[in-house]
């Protein structure tokens, strides 16, 4: 019989301690993987989730509400500004491109965004591209004659069970002006998946205030520069006018990674002390083992068997465990990231469950070699155990 | 003996020694500033030959972060006044005294708007359009960025005492 098969043995043995063991091994590596993806799939979802446009202009607030809320869709809408702000911009020679947008209620949790035909247009600096699966866009439509038609964000169509040709609304008071789906955008990986767009002129003429006002709403107005260098005047700007602030859309998800930078090394001390706590444990665990088996071990060593093979199999039996428990954890923290992933996605961020990041390898093989240097000890202990001593007899 | 002890203690600094000190020589990266670079531009967005010539080369330059590109800052703008300060003294400057970088790999900053931080990559003069950014005058590309701790902007007119000659 080889010591691997005498390590199993033993382990089999012990079945409920050694799951145990494993298991509590599975479940820290589960946590510090998950961490890994969730964290960066995190960052990975606003970074692709983020504008090709250089500035967003809103109204007074705050920068970061500015951009969650209209970039992401993930925080309550800014105040409005007025029309005139974006037709300033558009008239501005130093803007390229200036797109209006109108962030509105939502259909069953997807916001309603309102915005014209540029918002999707294929410039040739964008990165981000749209394009339709089923259908047409909605037309710029006049603001005395609103369309109201809508085109539905891929996850949005998906989850509404919408197909072009329905006629939705929310809430009765909305039933006078129910949207008609036109198109459906193929998934963009971003919070577009999640909205239902429309014109300017169906947002302001579903709501009574808007209706009734000469100078119509607005919630902010994305701006791309003909030169990237005129973006500081632009942004001093509008932010010294009474009404405005204009936002760098990177330079706030910037100041959001420094947050999460601080949250992710409390994160890893955290994980740390988990590390410490599943390792001490796989200690005791095979400490007490190898007390329990003092005798056994004798008999083995009186039968013929060297203190290298015992020391042996004390170690393969940790360094089996510590697989066990090692590729379970990247098994099972991969399965709580697809969860966590779906409840971010809810949120408007993408995060890939499946996304193997290069830190797994090095994860395991620590766990792998921590597992195996917490049974030395008591390998040790099992090398060193006197024959006599142990086979004497219990009375 | 406490010769050939002296001898033996020679040696071994100049061992010890002339390997940094040659290096270190050798490395040095000249330092743009922004002064200079206001300098060198003449009518019809042309520069002088002296900032040409550092074309293609290694330089260094220090200024504010403007994160105008992904927020990966792949691509970012530096520039002598930062843009995030709405109280600042300065208003801000234009094509003249902003620098387009283009980053190496991933770059891995706190970013602070009101922070000095210093550029190092291969540096291009002369009006370009790029694709995606625009036209500019200067550009680094390839480049590495870093903090520089306790850095001074030059302003117009101050003398960049600290820029080396290529």
């Amino acid at each position: 019989m080889t010591i691997l098969a005498i390590a199993l043995k033993y382990l089999r043995g012990r079945f409920v301690a050694s799951t145990l063991t494993a298991l509590s091994i599975a479940l820290g590596v589960s946590l510090i993987v998950a961490s890994l993806i969730l964290a960066r799939g995190i960052k990975e979802g606003f970074l692709v989730g983020a504008t090709d446009y250089n500035l967003l202009v809103g109204a007074k607030g705050s920068p970061t509400q500015l951009v969650l809320g209209v970039v992401f869709r993930m925080d309550l809408a800014t105040p409005n500004i007025e029309y005139t702000t974006y037709q300033g911009l558009q008239n501005d020679p130093r803007v390229e491109t200036a797109v209006p947008i109108g962030i509105g209620d939502a259909f069953q949790g997807f916001r309603y965004v309102a915005t014209n035909s540029a918002y999707f247009a294929p410039f040739a600096w964008r990165h981000k591209m749209y394009s339709l699966s089923a259908g047409r866009f909605f037309a710029d439509d006049p603001p005395d004659a609103p369309t109201y038609e809508a085109v539905l964000g891929a996850e949005a169509a998906r989850a509404t069970g919408l197909g072009v040709g329905d006629r939705f609304y929310e809430g009765e008071e909305m039933a006078e002006y129910p949207l008609t789906a036109v198109g459906i955008l193929r998934p963009t990986h971003g919070a577009d998946d999640r909205a239902i767009f429309f014109s300017l002129a169906s947002y302001w003429g579903m709501n009574e205030v808007a209706r009734k006002l000469t100078v119509k709403p607005l919630t902010a107005v994305l701006v791309r520069p003909k030169r990237m260098s005129d973006l500081g005047s632009l942004h001093r700007e509008l932010n010294v006018a009474a009404e405005t602030q204009a936002v760098l859309p990177s330079g706030v998800l910037l100041t959001i990674f420094n947050m999460m930078a601080v949250a992710e090394d409390v994160l890893t001390m955290i994980l740390a002390i988990v590390g410490i706590i599943v390792l001490l444990y796989v200690f005791v665990s095979l400490y007490s083992a190898t007390l329990e088996r003092r005798r056994e071990i004798a008999t083995m060593r009186a039968l013929g068997a060297r203190r290298a093979t015992v020391l042996g199999i004390v170690l393969i039996e940790s360094c089996a465990l510590a697989a066990v428990g090692g590729v379970g954890g990247l098994l099972g923290g991969h399965a709580v990231a697809y969860f966590a992933g779906a409840l971010l996605a809810k949120g408007g961020l993408v995060a890939n469950p499946f996304f193997l990041d290069p830190l797994e390898a090095a994860v395991l093989a620590s766990v792998i070699l921590l597992g195996t240097l917490a049974g030395l000890l008591p390998a040790v202990l099992a090398y060193r155990t006197e024959v006599a001593e142990n086979l004497a007899p219990l009375s | 003996m406490i010769e050939r002890f002296r001898a033996c203690l020679a040696a071994a600094a100049i061992a010890a020694f002339v390997p940094a000190a040659v290096p270190a020589a050798t490395d040095e990266i000249p330092r743009l500033t922004f002064a200079q670079l206001v300098d060198s531009i003449r009518a019809d967005s042309e520069v002088t030959q002296t900032i040409k010539s550092y074309s293609g080369k290694e330089v260094a330059i220090q200024g504010f972060i403007i994160p105008a590109g992904p927020p990966d800052l792949s691509f970012l703008m530096l520039s002598r006044v930062s843009a995030l300060g709405n109280y600042c003294c300065e208003m801000p400057v234009g094509q003249d005294e902003t620098v387009y970088v283009f980053t190496a790999k991933e770059v891995n900053i706190t970013y602070d708007p009101l922070r000095i931080f210093k550029i190092v990559g291969v540096f291009e003069a002369g009006m370009r359009t790029d694709a995606t950014y625009g036209p500019s005058l200067f550009r680094v590309r390839n480049a590495r960025v870093e903090e520089a701790f306790g850095a001074k902007i030059f302003k117009v007119g101050e003398v960049p005492a600290a820029a080396a000659k290529p």
